[in-house]
């Protein structure tokens, strides 16, 4: 189990982990400390919006661009290198440049898509961290990280009347 | 459809996962065996030389070339389904994506293979790949081959990345569910997802990329490959329409292909909730569509060809019209339109079986459509006193290979589905969101408002 | 190279020399009816009418070196490209047995080794030591018997002299019992391939494709053909 400490809910959907949500910011909790888990995107809803800023799309164009120009110089040097005529083609071929150009510069895009998903997301991440199976079987997680100890109580009640199947707490706090 | 639970859902798409049948080893057992049979036969071939395969003058390219044209175009079954489908934003698509990628990834993985075997020095197989060699001499990069390999790596890349993205937070599914050594490696695959909006986030936008960046990935794949015939003077090689063609025959063949794989899995997995007659209706739609485009290409083709009455052309044209390969040509016709049409044109008839029936002839008609627009061609060139005097034959060593790749298919797809849902289960839940019935505060609030 | 097909008997001279000349295996009735011959010159035949009234026309077709070869380009690892010469080079060692290059070639004279060759003995006394012998997997077809042309050259080179018109001749030429064929300098106007290949009856085979080959035929004088009476 986790050491980090923390008090968490379990909601059954979206719309109570939407409530649960309202709760802990009305509650006064900032919101770095404020964690969701999900076991789907839920992009409609309120409390998913978190860390959503990213130029993975940019990035992937400028991994494309490398892509295009490691294409090119490698069309390039790999026909200069060692100069052979080939049925009257001039010896640095237009199209066919193009064509290897064309296709290091999609390979570019994708391994750079594939980094900046790992890279962003913190991927992969072994370490313990603060997480529920039960994620995985349909709830929403909604807690605090590290609180203190004398709102624990009141963080629980309101994730309770926001309609929390069930509330958990982690590190000192667990129970058992 | 009725509104399945998250934890009916997992529980049927899980299912598969737990555990084995003998009739599933019995199964597999015999479609090792093809694949082993099938790796003799290229031994047998590398010791005794290729001369022990059909192939001879002046068709040099025969089987192996059509067995890699023919799984190099299944191959885009994936892309259709996962990438343009997505891009549509057609909701129908998300218990079929899986499906389709891993048809992709693995039809490209064994066509990928057949620039291997069909070498008549495989062992030095690796001289394609531009590395600094002691030899000083790089690969030439004018040749549509090596076109090839730029592009079927790419498009391997892409839809390895986009199978795999969105089997991580299955991934963590499972893990979540298994103990003991299958929980420690699911817990390695998963990379540690826990579902937290920068992970989803992160996904998703990922996955958007990709579905638009596989797309020209895809059409520029096959377009490679068609160029490796339309890039040497043959008749009726030498055509500007081979691109499209290529294409369009590519994306045909993969919707049978996948319509096949989903009917296959449905009966065997007892997906019979997930995978609906109108997922069914919906691909043979699209494979209606695709059946109609291919007439409309080779029609094409064939019109300019006979039209233009250019001696050599017209000596590969009626090769296959009238002459030695007419049977194949006509069968062919049979298979990609003549069945498929009234199948899925006529909304009665099609039902999943009917859909199959299409589906498997398509297959079939496919493949032979690769065979006859290699073949014939090369059978009669130029020189009629070169013309091929004695018919391509294929060989046991052609035919066993041939086999051990339908079979290493299957058996491929028979490994995958017993480690990873074969449906996407988060994506799945994702377009039902079924838990708001159990909602209590919703159903209060639902009630309040009734009352209201 | 020009070949005059007025005085080509079809005899296939040229074919054996090109056999004993350049290591070139037989492949056995079995291969041959199997289409595995590996003929680098061929005489084709083409018959015309019904007996008695039979035509025949043939024309030795061997590879046409051109200018701007479809062969070339294709092959993945150089294994087929242009010399400074001119001529259309196959180097064996880079081969990897695509056969690209031999279903882009419209002539049909590049053949590939099936099998390793073999000779039964005592005939493997009989190689050619100035030319390789290949291995399965590998095309090959005519080089204008490019180890006479280069042992030609450097020995016009020792001697401080040009290589006279004439002196170098590929087997086939050398052993034509009719003169049918000439080989020489094309870009050398005086010498006597270019004279030929000026000739009024000069053609060159399937030259619409803008393959620009270097052997060009004579087409037989119609005075010279026999009519029948």
């Amino acid at each position: 189990m986790p050491q980090i400490t923390s008090v968490y809910g379990l909601f059954p959907g979206p719309h109570s982990a939407e409530r649960g949500m309202n709760a802990l910011r009305d509650a006064g909790v900032p919101g770095d400390k404020i964690v969701v888990l999900a076991p789907e995107p839920f992009e409609e809803y309120e409390f998913a919006q978190g860390d959503r800023k990213t130029a993975m799309g940019w990035i992937a164009v400028g991994g494309g661009i490398i892509g295009a120009i490691g294409g090119f110089v490698l069309a390039w040097y790999t026909q200069t290198a060692y100069p052979l005529v080939t049925g009257g083609m001039p010896i640095v071929a237009s199209w066919p440049t193009g064509i290897v150009t064309y296709e290091l510069t999609m390979m570019g895009a994708i391994i750079a898509t594939l980094i900046t998903l790992l890279v962003g997301s913190r991927l992969p991440n072994w370490k313990p961290k603060l997480y529920d199976p039960e994620v995985s079987h349909g709830k929403v997680l909604i807690g605090v990280v590290e609180p203190s100890d004398d709102s624990r109580a009141n963080l629980e009640d309101r994730l309770r009347r926001a309609g929390a199947e069930k509330v958990k707490a982690t590190g000192r706090f667990a129970t058992s | 459809m009725s509104a399945k639970t998250p934890e009916q859902i997992n529980e049927d798409l899980l299912r598969p996962l737990s555990g084995v049948s003998p009739r599933y080893f019995i199964v597999l057992g015999c479609f090792v065996a093809v694949i082993i049979a099938a790796m003799f036969a290229f031994g047998w071939q590398i010791n005794n030389g290729i001369g022990v395969a059909g192939i001879r003058r002046p068709v040099f390219w025969g089987f192996y070339i059509t067995n890699f044209v023919f799984w190099i175009g299944l191959s885009h079954a994936g892309t259709l389904i996962s990438a343009i489908l997505r891009i549509a934003n057609a909701t129908w698509r998300r218990p079929v994506t899986r499906c389709a990628e891993v048809i992709t990834v693995f039809a490209l993985s064994i066509g990928a293979t057949f620039p291997i075997i069909h070498l008549g020095r495989p062992w030095i197989f690796f001289w394609l790949v531009p590395y600094p060699s002691e030899r000083g001499i790089w690969p030439n990069i004018r040749s549509p081959l090596l076109w090839d390999f730029f592009a079927i790596n790419t498009y391997l890349l892409g839809s390895v990345t986009f199978l795999l993205l969105p089997m991580i937070p299955d991934f963590a599914l499972i893990r979540d569910r298994t103990t003991g050594l299958k929980h420690k490696i699911y817990n390695v695959l998963s990379l540690g997802w826990t579902g937290s909006p920068r992970q989803w986030h992160r996904l998703e936008k990922a996955m958007q990329i990709m579905a638009i960046a596989i797309i020209p990935v895809a059409v520029s794949v096959h377009s490679i490959v068609s160029w490796d015939f339309a890039m040497a003077p043959v008749p009726m090689w030498h055509s500007t329409i081979f691109a499209p063609y290529f294409v369009a025959g590519a994306i045909f063949s993969g919707i049978a292909a996948l319509i096949i794989a989903m009917a296959l899995l449905r009966k065997f997995l007892h997906l019979e909730e997930y995978l609906l007659p109108i997922h069914f209706q919906n691909l043979g739609k699209l494979l209606l569509v695709m059946s109609l485009l291919w007439v409309y290409f080779v029609f094409s083709e064939r019109l300019t060809g006979w039209y233009g009455n250019e001696s050599s052309e017209m000596s590969v044209f009626w090769l296959t019209q009238t002459g030695r390969f007419s049977g194949l040509f006509w069968t062919m016709v049979v298979c990609n339109f003549i069945i498929p049409f009234p199948l899925l044109a006529i909304k009665k008839f099609r039902t999943i079986t009917g859909c199959v029936i299409a589906s498997i002839g398509v297959v079939i008609g496919m493949w032979l459509e690769r065979f006859l627009i290699i073949v014939p061609s090369l059978s009669h060139k130029y020189l009629p006193y070169a013309y091929a005097a004695s018919p391509y034959r294929p060989t046991w060593v052609e035919i066993t290979i041939t086999a051990g790749t339908f079979a290493g298919m299957v058996t491929l797809y028979m490994l995958f589905s017993k480690v990873v849902p074969i449906i996407s289960v988060w994506e799945l839940k994702w377009g039902q969101h079924p838990e708001e019935a159990r909602d209590p505060l919703l159903a209060r609030a639902d009630e309040e408002e009734a009352t209201a | 190279m020009v070949i005059d097909l007025d005085r080509c008997t079809g005899c296939e001279a040229c074919v054996v020399a090109c056999h004993a000349e350049n290591n070139i295996s037989t492949v056995g009735e079995d291969q041959a009816g199997r289409g595995r011959a590996k003929h680098w010159i061929r005489v084709e035949r083409y018959y015309e009418g019904e007996f008695p009234d039979v035509k025949v026309k043939f024309m030795p077709v061997l590879c046409q070196q051109c200018g701007d070869a479809p062969c070339e380009p294709v092959c993945p690892t150089f294994a087929s490209y242009h010399t400074e010469e001119g001529l259309n080079g196959q180097v064996y060692n880079r081969c990897i047995g695509t056969r690209y290059c031999a279903n882009a070639c419209p002539y049909n004279v590049r053949f590939f080794n099936f099998y390793n060759p073999q000779w039964d003995k005592p005939l493997q006394l009989q190689l050619n030591p100035d030319v390789s012998v290949r291995s399965v997997g590998i095309m090959e077809k005519c080089t204008f018997c490019v180890q006479r042309i280069k042992a030609g050259e450097i020995q016009a080179e020792a001697e401080k002299r040009e290589v006279r018109d004439g002196e170098i001749q590929p087997a086939c030429v050398q052993s034509c019992p009719t003169r049918a064929m000439v080989f020489g300098d094309l870009n050398d106007p005086n010498s006597e391939v270019s004279r030929m290949a000026r000739s009024n009856r000069a053609t060159k085979l399937l030259g619409e494709l803008g393959t620009q080959p270097k052997v060009t035929y004579l087409q037989r004088d119609s005075a010279n053909v026999r009519e029948d009476a």
